[in-house]
């Protein structure tokens, strides 16, 4: 019984665990495997108390941003991340309105907006009409 | 690695003047297990009164406040008679095989930062957001954007990880597996010497073993390996409690329990159970039993307020329950069909009823039973009445309920098995309490 629960954890002594830090390491970001380096970025170029909406490729709840919004909430503490899709995949507009940062991945936005940092795949825009 | 290790330490160190105030003949394992869960859920107490009180957590502030609990306890302990004979725990050569186990569960919480979604979605990230104020942010609870946090569970593993961030200087969760891990170590520990009043070093040492790795939880970072540490050890404490009529059992159960129900909803269902299952198995004596059960819910209760006051939202009971509950009855046997084929090792459930069905004394381990049952039924029920999609919610969460109910059932059957077959000399209390309840 004590094997059955506990027989791959008994391995783990005797492996290479390289190859398992590797995958566990990624294994959040998987899909977006930059993501986080982005949003370090933009955790740096804002303040504490700073609202900022998060556009990514996939605006589909289950689809990638659920996954993409809570990422954004771990990673920019002390900042207000504010869905652009709810659980039911209804558009949130006053949310892009409200904030005071678009952060953008992986995708093109064509809106009058002030770069204020740019890396990789991503940007930190700032809306010009407030 | 270092900070969070202090941490640990530190924990430890916090607890055991409580852990003897609790217990004055604490020695050996039961000592540092149960100093280590003190100390755990202390700090939590520590940094809500804090946050409460709008004082900042520094590390001066949360120093401070340790202290004073750690010399009121340290007053309380030495009060207390030293006549008692101290609990002695004899090691047995399989120790060294549930080192190794831990060892091996070690390496397993520490490859990598904390990779588990639920804990960058709800644990870490609640604990990061805090650390950002230094102290509980009740806006970010209330946000209505939130939700997905779950807002009104209970806050004493964020607020660990908080103590593990105050430490390291700024938060990193590279290594907060290890508190993970010391939980674990924890109940271990407190099962190992429970058992060792009960039967040989040689089946004590191997249960110890069973139990470290049915702490093991897979699902690092979550509250699901707080939450068996203190449940798991709660009901042991309970059970030892009815077994022996004693005092020192029952507070251990208390502040275990109390202390589970501040880890997540789930412990706050296993208290209600265990409230039920010690009326139902002694019934006569219930009143006195119960108010012994008392402190579990003042430490229950502060949480239970602060998140009425701030109305933060339960998502299970969010639009009409019933009228849910009312369209999947008719499906109960398709739903309880569906549980019965995702259980996680049903080969290690199998072997359990087997067990009980096997074992003798069958009566004496009727509350461990009974506590098993109503928590399970409390799980289903859930099922019945969330508003989440059944599917999702079952997947997602019945491999961690059965996982944090496993530990005081195996713990009870591994007994009943081994002092039946041990020869009654060789068992120590082997049918001791039998007829107590």
């Amino acid at each position: 019984m004590v094997l059955g629960v506990a027989s791959r954890l008994l391995e783990l002594p005797f492996i290479d665990r390289a190859q398992s830090v590797r995958a566990m390491a990624r294994y959040p970001d998987r899909a977006w495997p930059d993501f986080p380096l982005f949003l370090q970025g933009v955790r740096e170029h804002t303040k504490p108390g700073d609202t900022i909406a998060v556009i990514v490729p996939a605006m589909n709840w289950d689809g990638g941003y659920s996954y993409a919004y809570y990422r954004a909430s771990y990673f920019l503490t002390g900042r207000e991340v504010l869905p652009l899709v709810t659980a039911d995949n209804a558009r949130v507009q006053k949310n892009f309105l409200a904030a005071k940062y678009i952060a953008v991945f992986g995708v093109g936005l064509r809106v009058p907006a002030d770069i204020v940092w740019r890396e990789g795949r991503g940007a930190l825009l700032r809306l010009r009409q407030r | 690695m270092t900070a969070t290790l202090v941490a640990i330490l530190s924990l430890a160190v916090l607890g055991i003047p409580i852990a003897l105030a609790v217990d004055r003949r604490a020695r050996g394992p039961l000592l540092i297990g149960t100093a280590f869960l003190y100390g755990s859920g202390t700090m939590y107490f520590v940094l809500l009164t804090l946050s409460i009180a709008h004082i900042r957590w520094t590390l001066i502030s949360v120093t401070i406040a340790s202290l004073i609990v750690f010399c009121v306890a340290a007053l309380i302990a030495r009060r207390q008679s030293d006549d008692v004979a101290s609990q002695q725990t004899k090691l047995h050569l399989l120790d060294l095989v549930t080192l190794f186990t831990i060892v091996c569960y070690t390496l397993y919480a520490t490859l990598a930062p904390l990779w588990e979604w639920d804990f960058w979605a709800i644990w870490g990230l609640k604990a990061r957001t805090f650390l950002e104020i230094d102290g509980i942010d009740w806006r970010f609870l209330e946000s209505r954007w939130n939700t997905f946090t779950h807002p009104d569970y209970p806050l004493l593993v964020p607020l660990n990880y908080d103590f593990v961030a105050l430490l390291n200087g700024g938060w990193s969760d590279r290594w907060m597996g290890l508190t993970c891990v010391a939980w674990a170590v924890a109940l271990a520990l407190v099962a190992r010497s429970l058992a060792a009043r009960e039967t040989t070093p040689f089946f004590a040492a191997l249960l110890a073993m069973l139990v470290a790795a049915l702490g093991f939880s897979r699902y690092v970072g979550l509250a699901e390996g707080a939450l068996i540490a203190f449940g798991g050890a709660g009901v042991l404490f309970v059970r030892a409690a009815l077994l022996d009529d004693d005092d020192v059992s029952w507070r251990h159960a208390a502040l275990m329990l109390g202390f589970a129900a501040n880890c997540k909803n789930e412990g706050l269902a296993l208290l209600v159970a265990v409230t039920i299952a010690v009326v139902a198995t002694s019934w006569s004596r219930a009143p006195v039993r119960l108010r012994k059960l008392a402190p579990a819910y003042l430490l229950a209760a502060p949480w239970l307020i602060l998140r009425a006051a701030h109305t933060l939202p339960t998502d299970i009971v969010e639009g009409s329950a019933i009228s849910r509950l009312l369209v999947r009855l008719p499906h109960a046997h398709q739903i309880l069909m569906f549980l019965a084929e995702e259980l996680t090792k049903p080969w290690f459930w199998i072997a359990i009823l087997i067990g009980i069905l096997l074992a003798p004394a069958r009566r004496r381990e009727r509350f461990t039973y009974l506590v098993t049952a109503i928590q399970c039924v409390f799980y289903v029920a859930v099922y019945f009445i969330t508003p989440n999609g059944l599917r999702w919610h079952v997947l997602s969460s019945w491999p961690r309920l059965t996982a944090q109910i496993a530990v005081p059932i195996t713990f009870a059957v591994f007994l009943m098995l081994a002092n039946s077959l041990l020869a009654e000399e060789d068992a120590p209390h082997a049918e001791a309490g039998f007829d107590e309840y």
